[in-house]
């Protein structure tokens, strides 16, 4: 059974005349224990499509989707703060850029220690108290932060960037969630701070079987960590698969123009940096092309792109392309 | 948070030199004789002025006469009054505890009303709660604060004549005032009758205080307003709410206390503002501190009075504002540690 099914799921900014499809009918579906990536250009919407699943987006945005799937369980008919409930109880989430998500007039301990859920505590008052700081004391080893007092008693502001992700995959894995999304986790860090989180991503995902949606400007970056991939383009869904099909034989012309940008620069793209393989680049909220919105920028693209195409599967390899590049495999 | 303290003391020192500047610069802007100006003595003889004339050493250069009226200033004294020949260093210390404990009263109304209605105007953002609020306080800060001075003595203490119209505490009672401060005067005082005179000295300041906070409170009311719209927006409320954290632990734990950082610096801001308020509500209340003094003097043209009150009623503020810089920076730790200059 899928932990998480969303069948074509919209996000619209609202704007005062009009509103604007930031998201077009994506859909994602995660197995219990998978490591799904999640990757696409500065600009993609995976951010958005994140903060949708977990209900944080203000109410500028609409979502809305076909299906919304929860363990079997469809959420979309409950009201707002019951799907909220569910979701926080078993769903966690690691922000971009981790030290502008820590309250900054607000020690670690105290922001670690409010996100321990008073249902894995027993006994009365003080006795509470003194487990929530044991709790947060362990969260903060299982993520290997050795100085958990000093590190208790600090600002964000104090923490490195590296230090301040730890301490968010400490607040997130607080509440024991089922699947958690860890968004850019690795962004503008060294390369060995980058092999210490993903190692401890992926420990977490065989101890504990706990399923991850990891996302990523760069495709090269996680292949080694992730089972199956999605990609998205401008809000658009692109192609999903597992990591071998995407990485071996992909069938969008934009995870191929992803793959050979990650490639040519043979090592980590800077986030934010415009994508070599392709011209152009991503198109602005307010200037999306109609149909396929890769159009403009596509070496494949003919007239039928200006209608949006319709996702097909082959063998559980799905893509969205009027002119995929499966023929040329065989 | 030495650093901290040096860096204000510098700031300080260099106000001081600007303002004792300006108002040196005064004594001669002024009509008349630059030295009776600078001393007040109209009705000096000659002698008498060849003397102050030493001791303002108006033979050196422009440069040592300030020299000396700084010496004087820091000597205690301000020279005497034109009109009345008092000493105005002994008229500002009986006179300014009245002001400072005015506005101080003032502030803390329009504080205390002003930033929670901020906040629940914020928190019911675009909806009916915050748009009465917005246009209360629209019309609160138009109001002139003279007509609000006399609608409330109309309205309190002659129509329904809850409230005195006037003055700090009724003639009955008999202070003695080693502090100039009514309140802790009261307190210490031996007077048997000491609950009624505090009660009395309550009946007084409350109406000409909430005439000088009603325009304050306004801006207050929107500035914590745009303070926690703006901390609501932030990543870290966002990722709070992912926590599973309630709306209202939200708002508690971790909204209000960021809003507060951002309002209290502004905040200080206001309080020059409140205190040129308190000087023209004092003239109304017939409140005996030291703007309706600075307001006489200007009518009575008492030029040495008029150049003495501005430095020490900035020296006033000044010390106000640096006072908020501590409060601000005990508050929030990102600012102890803030660029020179930058807050
Ligand atoms: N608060 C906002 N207001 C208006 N537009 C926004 C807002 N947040 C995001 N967008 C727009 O939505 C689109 C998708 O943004 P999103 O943050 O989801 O991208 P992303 O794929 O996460 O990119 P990045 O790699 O930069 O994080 C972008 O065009 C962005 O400009
Ligand atoms: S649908 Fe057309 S424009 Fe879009 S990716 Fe395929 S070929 Fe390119
Ligand atoms: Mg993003």
């Amino acid at each position: 059974m899928n932990l998480l099914d969303i069948r074509n799921l919209s996000i619209e900014l609202i704007g005062k005349n009009e509103s604007t499809l930031a998201v077009d009918r994506v859909s994602l579906a995660m197995k219990e224990g998978e490591v799904r990536g999640l990757v696409g250009e500065s600009g993609s919407g995976k951010s958005l499509l994140a903060q949708a699943i977990i209900g944080v987006l203000d109410d500028k945005w609409r979502v809305s989707a076909d299906r919304f799937h929860w363990r079997g369980k469809e959420l979309l008919h409950l009201p707002i703060e019951e799907r909220k409930a569910i979701i926080t109880q078993d769903v966690a989430m690691i922000f971009q850029e981790p030290i502008s998500c820590l309250d900054p007039t607000t020690t670690i301990g105290e922001q670690l220690e409010e996100a321990i859920d008073s249902s894995q505590l027993t006994g009365n008052f003080w006795q509470r108290r003194k487990q929530r700081k044991e709790a947060a004391v362990t969260l903060l080893h299982k993520v290997g932060i050795k100085q958990h007092e000093l590190c208790n008693k600090s600002y964000p502001h104090q923490l490195t960037e590296a230090f301040c992700q730890r301490v968010m995959i400490a607040i997130a894995l607080a509440r024991r969630p089922m699947l958690l999304i860890a968004d850019e986790p690795t962004a503008s860090m060294e390369s060995t701070n980058q092999g210490q989180i993903f190692r401890l991503l992926a420990s977490l995902n065989q101890l504990k079987n706990m399923s991850i949606l990891l996302i990523s400007h760069d495709l090269e970056n996680i292949t080694h960590w992730t089972n199956t991939i999605t990609v998205m383009y401008s809000g658009q869904f692109v192609e999903a698969g597992t990591t071998e099909q995407i990485f071996n034989k992909p069938f969008h012309p934009y995870t191929q123009a992803l793959l050979d940008s990650s490639l040519n620069a043979n090592s980590n793209v800077p986030a934010k940096s415009r994508l070599m393989a392709l011209p152009g680049s991503i198109p602005i909220l307010q200037h999306l092309p109609i149909g396929c919105r890769l159009g403009p920028r596509c070496p494949r693209a003919q007239q039928a792109c200006v209608a949006a195409p319709k996702v097909k599967n082959y063998h559980g390899h799905q893509v969205s392309c009027h002119y995929s590049l499966r023929d040329s495999y065989k | 948070m030495f650093i901290f303290t040096l860096r204000k003391l510098n700031l300080f020192l260099f106000t001081m030199l600007l303002l004792t500047i300006l108002s040196f610069s005064l004594s001669f802007l002024f009509p008349g004789e630059q030295l009776i100006n600078i001393s007040g003595q109209i009705n000096a003889t000659e002698q008498e002025l060849a003397i102050l004339a030493t001791s303002y050493n108006q033979e050196g250069n422009i440069f040592e006469q300030y020299l000396a009226y700084v010496f004087h200033i820091f000597s205690g004294d301000l020279g005497v009054s034109m009109s009345s020949q008092t000493d105005i260093a002994g008229e500002i210390v009986r006179l300014l505890p009245a002001t400072i404990e005015l506005s101080m009263f003032a502030f803390v109304i329009a504080t205390v009303i002003g930033v929670p209605i901020g906040f629940v105007a914020a928190i019911n953002h675009n909806k009916v709660t915050d748009n009465v609020i917005l246009a209360v306080a629209m019309i609160g800060y138009s109001v002139p604060v003279f007509w609000l001075g006399l609608l409330a003595i109309l309205t309190f203490s002659i129509q329904l004549g809850w409230l005195p119209s006037g003055g700090q505490i009724s003639l009955l009672y008999e202070i003695e005032r080693p502090t100039g401060f009514m309140f802790i005067d009261i307190l210490v005082s031996e007077s048997p009758h000491k609950w009624q005179a505090l009660q009395n000295a309550y009946a007084h300041i409350i109406l000409p205080a909430f005439v000088i906070a009603a325009a304050p409170a306004t801006v207050f009311i929107r500035l914590a307003r745009s303070a926690m719209l703006s901390v609501l927006e932030t990543s870290y409320i966002r990722a709070t709410r992912a926590k599973g954290l309630s709306f209202i632990q939200i708002i508690f734990r971790h909204a209000i206390r960021n809003a507060l950082i951002k309002v209290i610096q502004h905040i200080g801001l206001q309080f020059a503002n409140l205190v040129t308020l308190a000087m023209i509500t004092e003239v109304i209340f017939n409140w005996p501190g030291i703007g309706r003094w600075l307001i006489e003097s200007i009518y009575q043209r008492d030029y040495t009075a008029i150049q003495s009150g501005l430095l020490v009623l900035s020296t006033f503020i000044f010390i106000v504002h640096i006072i908020t810089d501590y409060t601000y920076a005990a508050l929030n730790p990102l600012a102890r540690g803030a660029k020179y200059g930058s807050r």
